[in-house]
């Protein structure tokens, strides 16, 4: 160590961490979070204080395009390894039942449930985190063979809701409580109180509310049916139709979609997929604006890799047309071309 | 005509103060003013069958009190009569005593000589009023029996619908003890049978909220309450009598006063014996009656058959456990100069196995072997060939460590084996030797036995096909197996995958192959990737492309030349794999 009186404030080996990152360092990377520890600062909070916000922005720098995918991946799995050290370092005995943490099915976000897990390890909890992208029928399978406390499940992408709301359904099948987090129920959780599921917007949380099961088991189920409606259904059928008939307009409408390169076409079709996706999460929660929210930061995203806004614009009343039986996706659609134009006019 | 239509033919709410404007003096017309000598003919223009009105009013099932304007009874039906004995013809109402016949503010319905009356007012002309009084006992009964009833089916209904998944057996018993409460019981208390001279109970307590308070032990068998011993062994305990007491004993009560609680004790139905007693206890102002026992019975056999289910299912899932750990996949062995990457996600995700395998052996020479493959067939069958195959290479790879030859001894193996099973087995195998160099690299000397090709990330960034072919193994006694020597410098990676990944059918449809060109162009600028993160890139891409569609087994293998440096060996000791880590793959 070079500069202990540094070394022991987690705020201040924030930026030598993300260099750590940036130079994908995994060995240096450790090194200033074990320092830490040596310092005496807790395992909790360099944690929550030094890995978690550097996450953070690796996602930002990935959604400015500073970054590469892949320089996104390699970074978090060097915060994997240096949760790896941190935890193999303070080594907690567990004195508290079994809690399992996982991620929904199909998402791929695993560090922030990681951290959940280890907070809750540093807590006394016999933790057994599952990992990314857990099918149903593996977390249901686990819940019957362990006696598990309570079960923490993590979810970033709202479009998975639907998907995360049947997991849920089947946690509590088994009788087991669900704790829920990530930015995929909103940044204050709403959409997890519309599917009637307890949501902790930090790790300590969490942790507080898996100590309470009385809480937990107290809350009231959703009803499915009346958050779905029947459009959330006929837009997941009519899902491969829209995405083509979108594509067909938009070669018509940029014409150097001709030249697009096999992998740009696939991006684009999963551009285009994602926004049904949503607009159907959307329906499924009844909230306008978790499709609005996404639309807001696809726009940024594609900005940031010189796609125009207003492309999204043409997708949307595109779909707008092609879903016009579907009056509740419809004012969706409406809302998020008004946002689009708004934020079309703001670039100029 | 049941009693529920004769309420349904009550013309008004039943209320004695309100009378309806409308309708009252279209009784008064006819009926109060020959009160005692009966009602007039009809008008002589309805015809010759007029009935006699005192003969029809008696049939009434509504008795009838008219009285006059001082309020002395003028006319009194006979079911009024029976109904109201104190009520006496030509003595003021009020000399009856029955304060609900005159009160301006009682109650129309009210309790009378065990019976359930309903009284209604009508004032009739002249200040005069007349009084219908129904005897309500029988409906009242009727539908409080209906009520009971529908609210034990419900009950039961959520019961089954609350333990019908096989549960953790330890699950199991708290839900049955935290659904008795409130509906079967203030405290209720699940002992099951003994395993080993001591017997675990659970117990649920009513609690100001909603939630009951749950909580377990441990008791000897020798301790248990008599009442208990005598359940456990099926009979349900008739005296019961010692059984607060002895519930109280055994510190199970707390709360409720050991003189007035009333308890009972029912057998849990298992197999043979029964899996364990529930003991249902509140208050004796709600004491246990027939259909409360009945319906504490029907739960205990829903809580029985639940606990067997899920004894059942743990017992089976520990050998199915047992079973998976062996045919899993093991993750390749630390060698110097190597960092491995592994994903593994089979078809099957309950099963948690399937045909897909990889791994590694250490050699003696500092080299190692690996391989990863894929057999016919899907799920368990798959696995446990996987299985055999596995444990061929373990014995084989002691007497023989170049790729081809061992590959060549591997089929003999296989062969033989499937011919004496009749099983017409095969599979399609990558399999290599790596071995570090000095300046940090590796050299790769690889077999392949009809598997995909390999693909090699070179530290520029390109993405190259090995060029390796070959036939399956298990099939013919002499197969062509092709052979490659690959160079890693450092940083370097090779890639191995099974065909779950170019075969993952997504995209629009979900019917586009996933392709090797997209997973070229997927692994694109990744080469500064560490190995298990390129795995993992592998997996999450194939998956996306699947969105939740069914897919083969997939698995993945990298390895990356980590290069020279002190650091490497330094970090296996800093960071030690949790043991839960990676428990999604076991």
């Amino acid at each position: 160590m070079t500069a202990p009186a540094i070394e022991s404030d987690p705020g201040h080996a924030f930026s030598r961490y993300l260099d750590c990152l940036a130079e994908a360092d995994e060995y240096a990377a450790i090194e200033v979070a074990l320092g830490l520890l040596d310092a005496g600062v807790p395992a909790e909070r360099v944690l929550l204080d030094l890995v978690a916000p550097a996450q953070v922005e690796v996602g930002e720098r990935w959604a400015r395009n500073e970054w590469s995918v892949a320089q996104e991946h390699a970074a978090t799995h060097i915060s994997e390894r240096v949760v790896a050290a941190i935890a193999g370092r303070a080594n907690p005995r567990p004195t508290r039942g079994r809690v399992v943490v996982a991620c929904m099915d199909g998402e791929w976000h695993a560090l922030p449930p990681r951290l959940v897990a280890e907070v809750l390890r540093l807590r006394g909890w016999q933790v057994t985190f599952l990992g990314a992208s857990v099918p149903v029928a593996h977390l249901v399978s686990y819940l019957h063979r362990h006696d598990a406390h309570a079960v923490a499940l993590a979810c970033a992408l709202p479009m998975r809701l639907p998907h995360a709301h049947r997991m849920i359904e089947a946690c509590r099948r088994s009788d087991v409580p669900v704790v829920v987090g990530g930015r995929g129920f909103g940044e204050d959780g709403r959409w997890a109180r519309r599917l009637g599921v307890a949501w902790a917007p930090d790790a300590p949380t969490a942790a507080d509310l898996v100590a309470d099961e009385r809480t937990l088991r107290r809350l009231p189920p959703a009803q499915p049916s009346h958050l779905a409606g029947d459009e959330y259904g006929g837009l997941v059928k009519r899902r491969g139709e829209l995405i083509d008939s979108a594509l067909a307009e938009l070669r018509d409408r940029v014409p150097g979609m001709s030249a697009y390169t096999g992998a740009q076409l696939d991006s684009t079709v999963s551009d285009l997929g994602y926004i049904v996706d949503f607009l159907a999460a959307a329906l499924y929660v009844d909230d306008a604006s978790l499709f609005t929210e996404f639309v807001r930061w696809l726009v940024e995203i594609l900005t940031s890799r010189g796609v125009p806004a207003g492309a999204v614009g043409t997708t949307l009343s595109h779909y707008r047309r092609a879903l016009h039986d579907f009056p509740r996706a419809g004012r969706f659609l409406a809302a998020g071309e008004a946002l689009v134009a708004e934020v079309g006019h703001a670039g100029r | 005509m049941t009693a529920a239509d004769a309420r349904g033919w009550d013309p008004g709410d039943g209320r004695i103060s309100t009378p309806s404007a409308a309708r009252a003096p279209a009784w008064a017309a006819d009926v109060p003013t020959r009160s005692a000598s009966g009602l007039p003919p009809l008008a002589p223009d309805r015809g010759q069958a007029a009935p006699d009105w005192s003969e029809v009013v008696e049939h009434f099932r509504e008795g009838l009190i008219v009285c006059d304007a001082d309020g002395v009874v003028r006319h009194l039906s006979a079911v009024a009569e029976r109904l109201l004995p104190e009520v006496i013809p030509d003595v003021p109402l009020v000399n009856a005593g029955v304060r609900e016949l005159t009160a301006p503010d009682a109650p129309a319905e009210f309790s009378h000589r065990d019976r359930r009356l309903r009284v209604r007012r009508v004032p009739l002309s002249a200040g005069r009023s007349c009084r219908y009084v129904e005897d309500v006992t029988g409906s009242i009964t009727r539908s409080d029996a209906l009520l009971a009833e529908r609210a034990r089916s419900a009950f039961l209904a959520v019961v089954g619908e609350k333990l019908g998944n096989p549960l953790h057996p330890d699950r199991a018993a708290a839900a049955v003890v935290r659904l008795a409460v409130p509906t079967l019981a203030e405290v209720s208390v699940l002992v099951l049978a003994p395993r080993a001279g001591r017997a675990r109970w659970w117990r649920a307590a009513r609690s100001q909220d909603e939630t009951p308070i749950v909580d377990s032990g441990v008791l000897a068998a020798a301790d248990l309450p008599a009442a208990i011993e005598e359940g456990l062994t099926g009979a349900e305990p008739h005296t019961v009598d010692w059984l607060v007491e002895q519930a109280v004993d055994a510190g199970w009560l707390p709360g409720l006063p050991a003189q007035a609680t009333s308890a009972r004790v029912v057998p849990l139905p298992g197999h043979d014996s029964p899996v364990g007693v529930l003991l249902v206890a509140r208050r004796a102002t709600r004491c246990y009656d027939e259909a409360d026992i009945d319906l504490v019975r029907a739960f205990a056999a829903r809580a029985g058959a639940a606990l067997t289910t899920a004894v059942l299912y743990r017992d089976q899932a520990e050998v199915a456990d047992t079973l998976q750990a062996s045919l899993l996949p093991v993750e390749p062995a630390e060698a110097a100069g190597v960092q491995w990457g592994t994903a593994y996600r089979p078809a099957q995700a309950g099963v948690r196995i399937g045909g897909d395998f990889y791994g590694s052996h250490r050699l003696a020479d500092g080299g190692s072997v690996f391989f990863l493959g894929d057999v016919s067939g899907k799920g368990v069958e798959a696995a446990v060939f996987t299985g055999q195959l596995r444990q061929c290479l373990q014995a084989l790879h002691r007497v023989e460590s170049h790729p081809v030859r061992l590959l060549r001894l591997l089929n003999d193996a296989l062969l033989e084996t499937t011919q004496a099973h009749g099983q017409g087995r095969f599979a399609t195998i990558v399999l290599g030797v790596v071995r570090p160099h000095r300046d940090g690299g590796l050299t790769l000397t690889m077999a392949g036995g009809g598997h995909l090709p390999p693909l090699v990330l070179r530290s520029g960034g390109e993405v190259e096909p090995v060029g390796l072919s070959g036939m399956l193994i298990g099939v013919v006694p002499d197969p062509r197996i092709g052979e490659v020597i690959v160079r890693l410098a450092p940083g370097e990676t090779c890639l191995l995958y099974s065909d779950g990944v170019t075969e993952a059918r997504g995209g629009r449809r979900g019917d586009e192959l996933f392709g090797s060109e997209r997973l070229v162009t997927a692994l694109a600028g990744c080469h500064r990737m560490p190995a298990p993160a390129l795995a993992e890139r592998v997996e999450q891409v194939t998956c996306d492309w699947l969105g939740h569609g069914d897919h083969d087994d997939i698995a993945v293998l990298a390895l990356r030349a980590t290069g020279t440096g002190a650091r490497g060996s330094r970090h296996l000791h800093a960071v030690p794999h949790l043991p839960d880590q990676r428990e999604h793959q076991e």
